[in-house]
């Protein structure tokens, strides 16, 4: 029988599975961070349950951190009893925190592959939709809720519905591989199949278009996932993969072994069949930048602001939401992407701060400075990525082109820390989500890639970042 | 089950709009009720009332993980959430704390249900009944884990 990468590893994780009924699935790795888990706790606590596996359970501080210097202490009290509340529980259940000090601290989703925490053919689950990064790993990845966080804790184990599967075919070679990027290719794909195109589906990104993506790119890509309703993306995993993971801090020690395995067994079987399949040119794609308040509102950097009609396409329902889009974002329709002015720069996020993410940036910043109309920042994705990002210069290149240079964090992706847009303020953002007061309320945000922020935040306004490499 | 309708008439109406991500570090369900749906009717914490129903179009709940979204909801007091369709962790979220119903229907009967009309919601029968106007309407019935989990009254005594 044919079987897809996600199948096979569904199948490998089943604890118990009846004829309609739901499965019971184990879990591999659970990841926790400050936000999403203090009423797990709680309920541990109340039943007087243990953490099942703390030895399979790791947790970081990265949402409402501070992003400046952290030798000062915290204004934000609730932040602070936050922080400090993960800090206890992880003491008092046996579970390893990379706290706020920690060299290894950092976005969630950013540290658990670099530190080989991730692992092809398993099942990671963390309380943050955006656990679907680390699908590009060849993992079934997936977002939680608290009572689910709750659930692992005292079980390693989750119910769940077996969700569908979804092909996501990329075909032909982008155009332009440094200023057409994974973002590009990822805004593309929801613009085209809708943010709930994906619900009730786990997508499997394929094709020569995907292969030829290093992995941080890949991320990028099964990052957003949720964008398009699905609660995880994968793509299987080769030897760009195997590379990726090798001697990483918790890379397991027989490795090699496990190499062995997962190149004997995970792929989507020859003539495997999906139950829906989407397929993508990439050579079409240009640059993209969103001008709405969702991630499928996007258009062409060539283009313009579509009118309501153009965008709803006779749907009344779309044909509203986008009227009040553009009146959210204060944008008039067939306006010039390019023409749109921007107010600040966010180089940041789960989807796009990683090192290559920031060596890109650089390259177009450099020699360079910031638009005197603009404020710009970088937050690295980890503490680790700032690092290595500063053992190469790029802290200097930014800084010098006056970019503020801060320390890791989820920052102004969701606005829970004091780094938000003012009301009105209009932001190109290498961030997930542009809904509305996503970045703080009343503020714009403009989803986009690092080159395409970083060349922005020069010209002062979007451009076609293709003319800038 | 029965109350009165909010109604949006929107898509997507995204979890950092029921409740913005500043206000995730709140741990009491109260005070974290007050902000419900800030980002879209900073009114709705002062116009709801227990038991009533909110009414929407597709994809409700869609982006972040956070349960806060339920939870401020049903703090509020909303029983149920009556949508085209849900984002699935919301919708998990929704069933697993025990927090509010979440249920589907067809864009028709979606386009039927109007702001304030009182309904009385059956998940045995699957039917919702408009007493304002005097209409009946089916929902989608759950599906097999979902149902159990809410008879069971939420994740944790599911299968106990
Ligand atoms: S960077 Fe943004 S999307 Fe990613 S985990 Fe943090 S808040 Fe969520």
């Amino acid at each position: 029988m044919t079987e897809t990468l996600f199948e096979k590893i569904w199948n490998s994780h089943v604890v118990v599975e009846r004829d309609d009924e739901p499965s019971l699935i184990y879990i591999d790795r659970h990841l926790i961070h400050e936000v999403t888990s203090p009423q797990a706790f709680d309920g541990l606590r109340v039943n007087n349950r243990k953490v099942r596996r703390p030895d399979l359970t790791v947790a970081t501080i990265d949402h409402n951190v501070p992003t400046t210097d952290r030798s000062l202490p915290m204004i934000d009290e609730t932040s602070s009893t936050q922080i400090k509340t993960l800090e206890k529980n992880c003491k008092d259940f046996g579970i390893k925190l990379f706290g706020i000090n920690d060299p290894n601290q950092g976005i969630v989703h950013v540290i658990g592959p670099q530190l080989g925490i991730t692992l092809p053919g398993s099942t990671i689950v963390c309380g943050d939709s955006h656990t679907s990064t680390q699908g590009a790993f060849g993992a079934f990845a997936f977002g939680i809720g608290t009572s689910e966080v709750e659930h692992t804790l005292a079980t390693q184990t989750l119910w769940l519905e077996k969700p569908k599967t979804f092909e996501i075919l990329a075909t032909g070679k982008r155009k332009n591989s440094f200023a057409v990027t994974s973002k590009d290719i990822i805004l593309s794909i929801i613009k085209q199949i809708g943010t709930d195109g994906g619900t009730g589906h786990v997508l499997e990104y394929r094709g020569d278009a995907i292969s030829d993506l290093s992995m941080e790119q890949r991320m990028t890509i099964c990052n957003m996932s949720i964008e398009a309703g699905s609660r995880a993306g994968l793509i299987a995993p080769d030897e760009k993969t195997f590379d990726y993971l090798n001697n990483r801090k918790y890379t397991p020690k027989n490795y090699d072994d496990l190499v062995d395995d997962w190149k004997n067994n995970l792929m989507t079987d020859a003539n495997s069949k999906f139950d829906k399949t989407f397929t993508i040119d990439v050579e079409k794609i240009e640059p993209q930048v969103s001008w709405g308040t969702n991630p499928a509102m996007v258009s062409d950097v060539t283009s313009k602001v579509p009118t309501p009609e153009e965008f709803g396409n006779n749907n009344e329902i779309q044909i509203e939401s986008a009227k009040k889009a553009l009146s959210y974002m204060d944008l008039k329709p067939d306006t010039p992407i390019v023409d749109i002015p921007i107010d600040r720069v966010f180089i940041g996020s789960c989807t796009n701060a990683r090192l290559e993410d920031l060596k890109d940036a650089a390259e177009i910043v450099k020699g360079k400075t910031v638009n005197s109309a603009v404020s710009a920042m970088v937050v690295p994705g980890s503490q680790m990525v700032k690092l290595q990002a500063e053992e190469l210069g790029l802290d200097r290149i930014f800084k010098d082109a006056n970019f503020e240079w801060r320390e890791s964090g989820c920052s102004m992706c969701l606005g829970m820390n004091p780094d938000i847009l003012k009301p009105g303020e209009r932001c190109a953002s290498t961030s997930n989500r542009n809904f509305e007061g996503r970045q703080g309320s009343g503020g714009r945000t403009h989803l986009v890639s690092p080159v395409m922020a970083a060349a922005s935040a020069i010209a002062g306004h979007f451009v076609d970042v293709r003319e800038w490499c | 089950m029965i109350g009165n309708v909010i109604k949006y008439e929107q898509d997507n109406i995204d979890t950092d709009v029921i409740i913005p991500g500043t206000y995730l570090k709140i741990h009491d369900y109260n005070e974290l009720a007050t902000h419900a749906m800030e980002g879209l009717d900073p009114d709705f914490p002062s116009k709801v009332k227990d038991g009533d129903f909110i009414v929407a179009g597709k994809n409700f709940g869609c982006g972040s993980s956070r349960e806060h979204a339920p939870i401020a909801l049903s703090t509020c007091g909303i029983k149920a959430v009556i949508a085209v369709s849900f984002a699935r962790i919301f919708y998990r979220n929704s069933v697993d704390g025990a927090f509010l119903l979440p249920i589907e229907v067809d864009e028709e009967t979606y386009k039927k249900i109007s702001n304030s009309d009182s309904l009385e919601i059956n998940i045995e029968t699957n039917e919702i009944k408009n007493i304002t106007k005097n209409e009946t309407y089916s929902m989608k019935p759950f599906s097999e884990i979902i149902a159990q989990i809410i008879s069971a009254g939420g994740l944790f005594k599911y299968k106990k």
